[in-house]
């Protein structure tokens, strides 16, 4: 039952890794990573703090650029090519098929991810800093984020277009980066607890990915890097807890979604 | 028990949802029921856009009936168990073209659930079986039709399939590709494998089908053994005989219900549909005729195919109507024709 499954994932990695306008992108990324050598020498006594913020926030957002390039038109593709039509017939279902394009997806992407940090590890080197725990809590929390990115591709491509799907699951991940802010600011505004409770059930919709980004400030006021430290492996657990359940329970309903889908 | 049907299609309809808003529907297939037995090789005809893509796509769950069931083995197509024992090769097939052949046929395993240990044996048997081996390492943008074709067939049989489902194998392929293909397919008979194809090839169908079914319009409109629908087509026969070009007036006076034409050597009396050959003869030689040859004109699977496809299915005699009523009527979901007339209907 497993083979099939590891099939999609090998042949999707494969689709991933041997496509050569990834290879572009992750050039780009590569050379804004070690970008981060140059503000960590025009920086004051920050050079540790601002090469880490700096590394594995492009880390992220290239992680997740590549995900959306590649996730979103994952499934289209196989329809529109009929590649798919050598995949169904066989003994696989279409939800095994959704998770081998997941697990694909998600080891394309750690690959690439671990690649990337490969490359900051290396600049901390050699300014001669020492590789700090906060630095691999913070690279985990970006695993986990893609992961849950693909998922919410996977379920748009599930039953609409790649353009569509881009605009939904780029729609889905400012909202879910952004729900701590956007809840403030509704909350702020419209006070009524009618609309505060329905507003917190729609929000509770969305993914959350404002969790891989942690962010907060001490008591004196003062903002705090992911990189000092102030996450802990509890939080990362948890976070792992909750990507998990949530691509679980994405990828569930996507398959019901998709096995109901003529692929004409 | 029985062994189930490998492959079992009940009043199946199919009709797609079009428009803007989805708001028509068209319909590709109408009331289809065919049954396939083990070891028999069935071949679908029609014309273009006449259903049978559409009715392979619903056998191998690519697509699902909007009424009607399709079975696999006696289950449901959309149970994995029933797949699992099917191989199909797509229309065209269109395959990953950063793959090789190699890596494509391991994938193809791996589908199939097929285990680790041997994978690599088989895949190299089937490489060769199908003429690609030389070929393996290449990506398979740089193949050929024809060997993108091969490739497909590798994958759909990588797995020994029970029942093997191919779309328009022998498209697109040389003359020695549909040799090697054909070989194939009745090797597969000959393994006691069951195979369902369309084609548009009509001679290759008329050398390997047991059986045919041809679908105009979305309707089942014919279905049987070869033998059986082109031998009540018997149209009339020739009979040549040598004689002296003098004797053309006993002739056209003795039998002046037959057509009787000179040829090089005597004559050719042509004998419609009803007339008693063997007295016939027998009158010839009696006239002290030399009787060259007697040539029964059978009905073509393409006459057959044409007579349909152009909404004229040729008569058929008494005989064979009377069984087609009892095939219709037959309670245990033996194949039957759809009535004629069927129109593919386009509905708001």
């Amino acid at each position: 039952m497993i083979r099939p499954v590891l099939a999609v994932v090998l042949n999707t990695y494969r689709e991933v890794v041997r496509n050569k306008i990834l290879y572009a992108i992750l050039f780009y990324a590569v050379l804004l990573v070690l970008t981060g050598h140059f503000f960590a020498d025009v920086s004051l006594n920050q050079e540790r703090r601002i090469l880490f913020d700096v590394g594995l926030g492009l880390i992220s957002l290239f992680a997740v650029v590549l995900t959306l390039f590649a996730g979103t038109s994952v499934i289209y593709k196989e329809i529109e090519k009929k590649t798919i039509f050598l995949i169904v017939p066989r003994a696989i279902s279409r939800g095994q098929f959704l998770l081998g394009k997941w697990g694909g997806l998600f080891l394309s992407m750690a690959v690439i991810i671990t690649a990337m940090f490969a490359i900051l590890l290396a600049q901390v080197m050699f300014l001669k800093l020492r590789p700090e725990v906060a630095l691999f809590k913070g690279v985990l929390l970006v695993y986990l984020e893609v992961a849950l990115l693909i998922a919410v591709a996977l379920f748009f491509s599930s039953f609409s277009s790649p353009v569509i799907t881009g605009m939904l699951t780029i729609g889905f991940f400012v909202i879910g980066r952004l729900l701590p802010d956007l809840k403030q600011i509704l909350f702020t505004k419209y006070q009524a607890d009618g609309f505060r409770a329905v507003a917190e059930e729609v929000l509770q919709v969305f993914p959350h990915f404002y969790l891989y980004v942690p962010s907060g400030h001490d008591l004196n006021g003062r903002s705090l890097s992911l990189t000092t430290d102030f996450v802990t492996w509890s939080y990362v657990g948890w976070a792992f807890l909750y990507t998990v359940l949530g691509c679980a329970l994405i990828l569930i309903v996507a398959a019901g979604v998709f096995r109901r889908r003529d692929l004409a | 028990m029985t062994e189930p049907l490998p492959l079992e299609l009940s009043h199946v309809h199919k009709r797609f949802k079009t428009g803007f808003l989805s708001l028509r529907t068209a319909t590709a297939v109408t009331d289809l029921s065919l049954a396939l037995r083990t070891n028999e090789i069935v071949g679908i005809l029609g014309p273009n856009g006449a259903g049978k893509t559409t009715t392979l796509k619903m056998v191998t769950g690519l697509i699902f009936p909007t009424a009607g069931e399709v079975r696999l083995f006696g289950e449901p197509v959309h149970r994995r168990a029933a797949r699992a024992r099917m191989g199909f090769l797509p229309e065209n097939p269109y395959f990953y073209d950063y793959l090789t052949a190699e890596e494509f046929l391991h994938m193809a395993c791996g589908l199939a659930d097929m285990p680790l240990a041997g994978r690599q044996e088989r895949v190299t048997a089937m490489l060769k079986r199908l003429g690609i081996h030389h070929a393996r390492a290449l990506p398979m943008r740089k193949f050929s039709k024809g060997m993108l074709q091969r490739a497909g067939l590798a994958a759909a049989l990588i797995h020994d399939p029970d029942l093997v489902i191919l779309d328009e194998p022998l498209s697109g392929l040389d003359p020695i590709g549909r040799r090697d293909f054909r070989e194939i397919i009745l090797d597969l008979k000959r393994a006691g494998k069951t195979v369902l194809f369309s084609s548009h090839i009509l001679p290759d169908v008329e050398d390997l089908c047991d059986r045919v079914a041809i679908i105009v319009k979305g309707r089942l409109r014919e279905e049987g053994a070869l033998t059986d629908l082109l031998e009540h087509g018997t149209r009339n026969t020739d009979i040549e005989v040598r004689c002296e070009p003098a004797r053309g007036e006993l002739l056209a006076r003795e039998f002046p219900t037959l057509d009787c034409a000179s040829t090089l050597a005597g004559f050719r009396l042509g004998v419609p549909v009803g007339e008693n050959l063997q007295e016939l003869l027998g009158r010839l030689i009696a006239l002290n005729l030399e009787i060259v040859s007697v040539r029964p004109h059978r009905l073509s699977l393409e006459d057959l195919f044409v007579a349909h496809a152009e909404g004229a299915p040729p008569e058929a005699p008494p005989e064979r109507e009377a069984r087609d009523e009892g095939a219709k009527s037959a309670p245990d979901g033996e194949p039957k024709s759809a009535p004629d007339g069927a129109n593919q209907e386009v509905e708001s």
